[in-house]
């Protein structure tokens, strides 16, 4: 595949197969509504603060009609219960993972042998849904089909990083009592990176807010905007909805407004 | 230290680059506030591109900068080279520069402390010392080792000053360190180094066969590449033959697992094969080829002196069945622990006439004392089914990092090179003479020393005076406790121009704070022989300079300056000028600089405005005479590739009773090289912190060794004691140890060994014996 080819965004129908197991989050329209006036409120440091739809990890009725499993069933049935994700994604969250913005994230978990040496990464990464090992809900790939995951996204060293618990029983027990620091007195570095993009600001009140990314393998929007997984400042509120660059749009920023050029004199008219 | 305002150079970099991309990529960004940290005006964030330097494949970035800074990248969907892909290293090269501990200041040894001055001081006094040295001992006393990572025009003024200006030959880099026998591979088998094939050959290959390197982590992108291929159609088949299970091994179709040292056989073996399938292609090798027979006893030492010249006698088909007779799969199975029906069906796969194979190797096969032999033996597979220099026919070795482009363009910054030619060619010499307005006996016929033979010359005391740069040898030489004796005797004077403390600054007299990578302008050349522009995107810190400025400024105070007249601002296209006068021959031009900036990298040889894809090929090589043929081998008289009868000989340090075990030495994907820079970042530095030993599950069953406790290893040469990590990221099998070579906190090359091919001088860092215990018990060193 060569790079630089830009996904078709919304599909009509996402595909995406979640895997309700032990036990689905509920999203019954009442506990929507009901919550609705309770909806918690996430402020990264120095911006504005955000409206949540819903608390990290709740789904939203809307996205009950999006996400079914491969039989055709709804995968958030209403009355079911409620998973409890230990941790939900946050829009901190997301930015400690990268050391800028399009940086391709790290990975915050451990993971066992096998699967670090052959990179059985997609296994829970394309298909989503919750995930009892981790008490968490997979956050999706955008990029399914780039194979070789480990090339772009590093993990914590398994004996000495903390992470989610790892299976792996030579290492369950290094998690905590590691055998001592690394070797190399930790360089500290003097990285500046740019700044996050502020949650973009429609133009007029109830206007549409622009894309503030690429669409280089990031052209997938419900991968990361919809779902229980996803960041919970930047979810949707209507994900049905198929096409989503209908509205949004993906402003070039380094062109500048229009301005007319002045036209010469027309040879007509008066005087002329 | 710039004469522009930075203001002035922003502008002019985004006027003057035409690599800035503004309409056809967005940004990350589309609105912001001023980073944090930042005060008052926010300058736009401008994308620029430039090549990565972490790797041997040399991916298109693009680098975002903002505010005089390196803000982020992202791949450069424009670049042949990646095609919008990068990887880890790739993504947080930027945060390479930003190291808190980085050389700003020169600084010079006092009563055995680095000490900051001015710079003026510090080149000053290295000027006076190399003038001293060359008085007193001549102009065989100095040397300068640069690196793979030098830019072209950093090693062209480095052969210019020395070779030109001061009369000695002793002019080398890291490349022959790491990749020499890949030259010598493709001088010998084809007269000329420079890689046959390109990277575009993945996108057209069948199969793909993978001779003991581990591609995941040596270059990430084409591993993807060699992915997507397959993914794109099912019908190809990868083939993993290593010593041991890696990262490629998993996506392979086939894993095939080879005893240390016997790829030489099987290579012939698949040859033999080929030869009584009849899978020969009869009219190609009647008409392209030629059969050498080469010097057999050169034994395993790299010499002190000047390397083994091959000689080259005739030989007939007749001679080369009758030498493949001892390579049968039969024979072959006990040395290479491979089976005779897999090597057969590994034959098969070369010998299908409707398969495009290509096969990779790297530093496992070069870094052997017959390594030299070992790419011959690969190029002698190709040739015998006529499967080179065609799209997706491809032998190809990729080499470690990318920067000096292969023994063509290197500048010149090799023992026994000019900028063209070789120091032993009057004709060549006089041509130089000319090109620098020297007289015409300037250049020295003798060769120069290699990079084990200068740190042995500095050993003996034979080189008194030794400038090393962009390269920490006091970490990465074989044997290395021998040659940090080497460096640390007195009345040796060491200069090193570096970016940060490393080992090798450590022994340094003078260190000379060096710009890195986007910090200055730079060209330089990749394995598929794509030569990439960038320009300066931003500001090097404190003094920092450039490798070439600061050679071009001992120079001046040697009282040679009128050799460098070039303008700060604008040296790199002025030496690039000059360079292309070396390479007026079809067969090795390069674009000019117009045409550099204007794409993201352009392939030699370049010839009326076209870049090449292939050698050899007469439809797409320039040089190649339609006359001969489909194919013009240009590179012999003969006109001819030649198949060399190499034969199997065993490795210079093998398992015995007291070290029952190989050691061998690896890559991982985040550190490039010693890990100077790579260590830096955060995110690379914690993904693999430390080095360890990998170790069998069996093997550390019975030293009563679990994963995560700490052995000894312990040979001839010294012991090391490190973490064992069982069924980590990659598991040799039992009997073999495997350490990487990132962590200069745990220095591996110490057990190494510094033999070496004869031909090449590589050294063999691929293996050599250990003894593994449990730290703690057992006997010392």
């Amino acid at each position: 595949m060569t790079g630089g080819r830009r996904r078709p965004s919304g599909r009509l129908l996402f595909g995406l197969y979640l895997v309700a197991s032990g036990g689905v989050a509920v999203a019954a329209g009442v506990v929507a509504v009901a919550r609705a006036a309770q909806h918690p409120r996430s402020a990264p440091p120095g911006r504005t603060s955000v409206e949540l739809l819903a608390p990290p990890g709740q789904p939203i009725r809307a996205e009950a009609d999006v996400f079914r499993t491969h039989a055709g069933v709804t995968a958030i049935p209403p009355g079911g219960e409620r998973q409890r994700d230990a941790h939900p994604r946050t829009l901190a969250r997301f930015r400690f993972l990268r050391a800028y913005p399009g940086a391709p994230p790290r990975i915050p978990h451990g993971f066992t042998a096998d699967e670090f040496r052959t990179g059985a990464c997609n296994t829970c990464h394309q298909r989503g849904g919750f995930s009892p090992r981790f008490d968490a809900y997979v956050p999706l790939t955008p990029h399914p089909e780039m194979p070789a995951c480990l090339q772009c996204h590093v993990g914590r060293d398994e004996v000495t990083g903390v992470s989610l618990p790892s299976l792996d029983p030579s290492t369950v027990c290094r998690q905590c009592h590691a055998p001592g620091a690394a070797r190399w007195a930790e360089a500290l570095v003097d990285w500046r990176p740019m700044a996050w993009p502020s949650r973009a600001q429609p133009g007029q009140a109830g206007g549409v807010p622009s894309i503030t990314h690429d669409l280089f393998f990031r052209g997938n929007c419900l991968a990361c905007h919809s779902g229980p997984s996803a960041v919970a400042e930047i979810r949707t509120s209507h994900p049905e909805r198929a096409d989503c660059r209908q509205c949004h749009v993906l402003p070039d920023p380094t062109v500048n407004e229009f301005i007319r050029p002045i036209p010469g004199p027309r040879g007509r008219g008066e005087g002329s | 230290m710039t004469e522009l305002n930075r203001r002035a150079f922003l502008k002019s970099a985004a006027v003057a680059s035409a690599a800035s991309v503004a309409s056809t990529f967005v940004p990350a960004v589309a609105q912001q506030a001023p980073p944090e940290g930042t005060q008052g005006h926010l300058e736009e964030l401008r994308w620029h591109r430039a090549p990565c330097h972490l790797c041997g494949v040399g991916c298109g970035l693009l680098i975002g900068v903002q505010n005089g800074r390196a803000v982020a990248a992202r791949g450069d969907p424009d670049s042949p080279t990646g095609q919008g892909l990068g990887c880890v290293k790739g993504y947080h090269a930027v945060q390479t520069l930003y190291g808190r501990d980085r050389f700003t200041r020169a600084m010079i040894r006092r009563r055995g402390v680095l000490v900051a001055v001015p710079l003026a001081e510090a080149l000053d006094l290295v000027s006076r010392r190399l003038r001293e040295t060359l008085t007193q001992h001549g102009p065989e006393a100095v040397g300068v080792y640069g690196s793979q990572r030098w830019t072209i025009p950093d090693a062209y003024v480095a052969a210019k000053l020395f070779k030109g200006g001061l009369g000695t030959n002793n002019v080398e880099t890291s490349a022959r360190l790491h990749a020499g026998s890949a030259r010598t591979g493709l001088e010998t088998s084809f007269g000329l180094d420079g890689a046959i094939g390109c990277y575009e050959d993945i996108d057209q290959a069948d199969v793909f066969v993978l001779w003991n390197v581990n591609l995941a982590e040596t270059d990430p992108v084409l591993f993807s590449r060699m992915l997507a291929r397959k993914r794109s159609n099912p019908a190809v088949r990868i083939v993993d033959l290593s010593t041991r299970t890696t990262r490629t091994s998993y996506p392979a179709d086939e894993s095939l697992l080879h005893l240390p040292q016997s790829e030489l056989a099987i290579a012939n073996a698949i040859c033999h094969e080929i030869v009584a399938r009849r899978w020969v292609r009869k009219d190609f090798v009647d008409q392209h080829v030629a059969f050498k027979r080469g010097k057999i006893q050169i034994g395993s030492e790299v010499p002190d002196g000047p390397l083994v010249e091959e000689a080259a006698a005739a030989a007939t088909w007749d001679d080369y069945v009758t030498f493949l007779a001892d390579y049968s799969p039969e024979r072959v199975r006990g040395m290479s622990g491979v089976s005779p029906a897999r090597l057969r069906w590994l034959a098969s796969l070369y010998g299908d006439s409707s398969r495009k194979v290509m096969s990779f190797w790297g530093a496992n096969v070069n870094g052997s004392i017959r390594g030299t032999w070992m790419n011959n033996l690969l190029y002698n597979i190709h040739l015998l089914t006529g499967k080179v220099a065609t799209p997706g026919n491809s032998p190809f070795c990729v080499t470690g990092l990318s920067g000096l482009g292969s023994g063509v363009h290197d500048g010149g910054a090799s023992a026994d090179a000019l900028p063209s030619g070789v120091t032993g060619n009057a004709e060549d010499r006089r041509r130089a003479a000319a090109i620098w307005k020297l007289p015409a006996d300037a250049i020295s016929s003798r060769p120069g020393h290699h990079p084990l033979g200068m740190f042995r010359a500095l050993e003996r005391g034979d080189l008194r005076f030794l400038w090393i740069q962009a390269t920490n040898p006091m970490v990465s030489l074989p044997n290395l406790d021998r040659y940090r004796r080497a460096a640390a005797t007195p009345d040796r004077f060491i200069v090193v121009s570096e970016a940060y403390p490393t080992p090798t600054t450590d022994v340094a007299d003078v260190v000379l704070p060096a710009a890195m990578w986007i910090e200055r302008e730079g060209i330089v050349a990749n394995p598929e022989r794509r030569v990439q522009h960038w320009d300066r995107l931003v500001e090097p810190p404190g003094d920092a300079a450039s490798d070439a400025w600061h050679m071009v400024e001992v120079a001046r105070r040697l009282g040679r300056g009128e050799l460098f007249p070039w303008n700060r601002e604008r040296h790199v296209e002025q030496i690039w000028e000059e360079y292309r006068r070396f390479h007026q021959a079809p067969a090795s031009a390069v674009a000019p600089l117009a045409v550099l900036r204007a794409q993201p990298g352009v392939q030699w040889p370049f010839e009326r405005g076209r870049a090449t894809e292939r050698r050899y090929n007469t439809l797409q090589d320039p040089s190649a005479d339609p006359k001969r043929g489909a194919f013009d081998f240009y590179g012999h008289p003969d006109h001819r590739a030649w198949i060399w009868l190499r034969p199997y000989q065993p490795a210079a340090e093998s398992p015995d009773r007291a070290y029952p075990f190989w050691l061998g030495t690896a890559t991982v994907l985040e550190h490039s090289g010693t890990g100077t820079l790579t260590q830096r970042v955060p995110t690379l530095h914690r993904s693999i912190p430390q080095a360890y030993v990998e170790i069998h599950r069996e093997d550390a069953r019975a030293l009563g060794v679990r994963s995560g406790e700490r052995v000894r290893l312990v040979n001839r040469r010294g012991a090391l004691e490190l973490q064992a990590r069982i069924d980590y990221r990659a598991q040799p099998p039992r009997g073999q140890v495997v350490v990487p070579t990132f962590d200069e906190g745990l220095l591996i090359e110490r057990l190494t060994l510094d033999a070496g091919c004869p031909l090449s001088g590589q050294p063999e860092t691929s293996k050599c014996a250990v003894r593994v215990e449990r730290a703690g018990s057992g006997s010392g060193p």
